[in-house]
């Protein structure tokens, strides 16, 4: 498909060009010209200023045309008002992908709007793909393509984020390297003047290195071809979507009680859920299951509590409660088949939640897990930790690793509660891709996101 | 903005197999009253017109007329509250008697048409317990959204005893679900009261609007 292997060539050019590149630091033109820069063994990189003579020691190029080797990626961040002559200069230079990060568009209403239409006209006629207006850019982790004005780059990962919002990409990626989460690809869209939300969606459905794809909406074009594209991507892997604008819903007065009633949410809401999107809440939401869904496989409801700790087992409970999320009984005598050796013994409170008591050395909990995911009806797992004077985290740890091993179909989220105490055995956890929480509300709602809906 | 007209309407309805009371549009009082006698008492009284959105707060539904003294009253009451309106007839209906669910559609300009579903009265308007689709929908898809209600124990007769015909509501939901992807003329749609009980799902009051 011609626009799959047009975004093939703006995530891996040979050669990109930035007008409007800068050496003056906190500008938009500084911010793209020292990303690119960062990489520049990679591929060619060219300024573009007529004002300045050099910038980080490379010649500079009056225009694009002035250039005369070919040009695969061209970014521009000039005032709107000469993004047309440049885009003239894009067509005559045949280069292959454009990428406006300049505002003053559609988003400034009439004006705007036509401004970016005659660009678009130009480019579409020309076969030319563009990202944008109004952008931060876009990120390739895998090829090291930094076409952003971020102040970070991302860690290599398996997630990618498609961004309504620049801002909130750039503190998102800056949050995510400090829990060591990494990214494939990151992309802010802009106003999708030419490529649209659902063009990268596609695009990554068959992008190897991305396992999990994390948006930002506002609001969709096009709602029904998204949701087309989103039923086939999530046929083959999971889209978490985060849409803001819930609180002006069905506001407008309308003619009809449906119209007043079905605000824009719900009706987002229900798009979401035909096409297997997990709809969350939070931004916490959105990368708490992004790291459940990368590291865990999916299953069906009917999860079990493996705790130490009565409270906190209550706590989950009531959360799994507001989830949706049923918890399957299991018999006193099923969990005794496996626990033979009467390790459990009298203390432990034989039900799920399965209470193995405070003072719980890792062995009950040895048995404990395997007791509940040997049964049929337990298709995940919460384990619980709370830290006692006899507790061994780390142990537990190793422990869980083992029983993963052994049920590797059948997911497990871990909530070892704690600080200082429970610090190495969460990153021996999170080391072999079995995700912690620092809160039974966020394990239960990553462990939510696990369950596939009846749409998928 | 309009609303259909009661003769369009019907036929859509009918196009679509869509159930729904004993109905009909009149003029005269005699042909309604013979009407009235022919699907028997108790009957409802109620304007029907392109301009009226909100037909009950203007004095335009007489409900549970038990005879011709009560049809006669009524039938004067709605003229005179209603004088000088832009009315097409009024209608004679059978009352229904069963619970009150209420569909309804609204064609999105992103999405399309958008399929609604909750339970009657103060449910909808002050719970907005409402679930939602966007067409085109199967009966498996339609009986999941009849049963993601916070009120579905309700249809399964909770308290009461009485569980409703959950197959017909569904039927109801697939047909507008055809209806509102063909006909693309129609911007919305309130089918509100469907009076629903175990053996039928008819609507009780409706309007299309185009």
């Amino acid at each position: 498909m011609a626009i799959l292997k047009a975004l093939e060539n703006i995530f891996d050019p040979k050669s990109v060009a930035i007008v409007g590149a800068s050496e003056e630091k906190g500008t938009v033109g500084f911010g793209l010209a020292s990303n690119l820069a960062k990489e520049s063994k990679k591929r060619n990189i060219y300024f573009v200023n007529p004002f300045d003579k050099k910038i980080f020691g490379e010649q500079t190029y009056n225009k694009l045309t002035d250039i005369k080797e070919k040009i695969d990626l061209v970014i521009i961040a000039v005032p709107a008002k000469i993004v047309l002559q440049i885009i003239k200069d894009c067509i005559a230079k045949k280069v292959r992908g454009v990428i406006i990060v300049s505002s003053g568009f559609g988003e400034l209403g009439e004006e705007g709007k036509k401004r970016e239409n005659e660009i678009v006209k130009l480019l579409q006629t020309a076969k030319i793909p563009l990202v944008g207006p109004n952008c931060l850019g876009i990120l390739n982790s895998k090829t090291g393509l930094n076409a952003s004005f971020a102040p970070i780059s991302p860690l290599k990962g398996n997630i990618a984020f498609l961004s309504q919002s620049g801002a909130l990409l750039n503190s998102l990626m800056d949050a995510m390297n400090a829990q060591g989460i990494g990214f494939s690809k990151l992309v802010s869209y802009g106003n999708e003047a030419d490529l649209n939300l659902s063009d990268f969606l596609l695009y990554l459905k068959d992008d190897k290195d991305t396992k999990v794809i994390c948006l930002y909406v506002e609001a969709i074009k096009d709602g029904r071809k998204f949701m087309e594209i989103a039923k086939e991507v999530t046929a083959k892997k999971p889209i978490i979507v985060i849409k803001s604008g819930r609180s002006s819903a069905g506001q407008k007065a309308a003619a009809t009680h449906t119209g007043s009633i079905a605000g824009d949410y719900q009706i987002y809401e229900a798009a979401f859920k035909q096409s297997g999107v997990i709809l969350v809440e939070t931004l916490e939401d959105l990368f708490d299951s992004a790291k459940a869904l990368l590291m865990q496989p999916r299953c069906q409801n009917g999860i079990g509590i493996v705790t130490n700790g009565g409270g906190a087992g209550v706590l989950a409970v009531d959360y799994c409660d507001l989830e949706k999320i049923t918890l399957p009984d299991i018999a006193e005598k099923d969990i005794d088949k496996i626990d033979k050796r009467g390790i459990l013994g009298a203390v432990a409170i034989k039900r799920n939640p399965l209470d193995l008591i405070g003072d719980a050395l890792p062995n009950r909990y040895n048995v404990g897990i395997d007791a509940f995911l040997s049964q049929e009806k337990i298709n995940g797992l919460i384990i619980i930790e709370t830290t006692q004077i006899m507790t061994e985290p780390l142990e537990n740890a190793k422990i869980i690793i083992e029983m993963k091993k052994k049920y590797p179909k059948k997911p497990i989220v871990c909530c070892f509660l704690g600080g200082e105490l429970v610090r190495d055995a969460i990153k021996l956890l999170e080391s072999n891709n079995i995700p912690n929480y620092s809160d039974l509300r966020r394990a239960v709602r990553s462990i939510k996101n696990l369950i596939k809906n009846e749409h998928e | 903005m309009e609303i259909l007209s009661f003769e369009e309407t019907k036929k859509l309805l009918t196009k679509y197999k869509i159930p729904h009371c004993e109905t009909e549009i009149f003029n005269f009082e005699d042909k309604a009253l013979a009407f009235a006698k022919k699907i028997g008492f108790p009957v409802v009284l109620k304007i029907h017109s392109r301009t009226i959105f909100h037909k009950s707060e203007i004095g335009g539904v007489k409900a549970n007329i038990k005879d011709e003294k009560e049809f006669s009253e009524a039938w004067n009451q709605i003229n005179e509250s209603t004088k000088g309106r832009n009315i097409e007839g009024i209608l004679v209906q059978e009352m229904l008697s069963g619970k009150e669910i209420a569909m309804g559609m609204k064609r999105d300009e992103q999405f399309g048409p958008v399929l609604m579903f909750g339970l009657g009265g103060i449910f909808i308007e002050v719970l907005k317990d409402v679930s939602f689709r966007i067409a085109p929908i199967n009966k498996t898809e339609a009986t999941k959204m009849i049963k993601e209600i916070d009120g579905y124990k309700i249809l399964e007769g909770y308290r009461t005893g009485e569980d409703v015909n959950i197959s017909k509501i569904a039927d109801i939901l697939v047909s507008l679900s055809k209806m509102s992807t063909k006909e693309e003329y129609i911007i919305g749609m309130d089918l509100n009261p469907v009076i629903v009980n175990k053996d039928y799902a008819k609507l009780a009051d409706f309007r299309i609007i185009i």
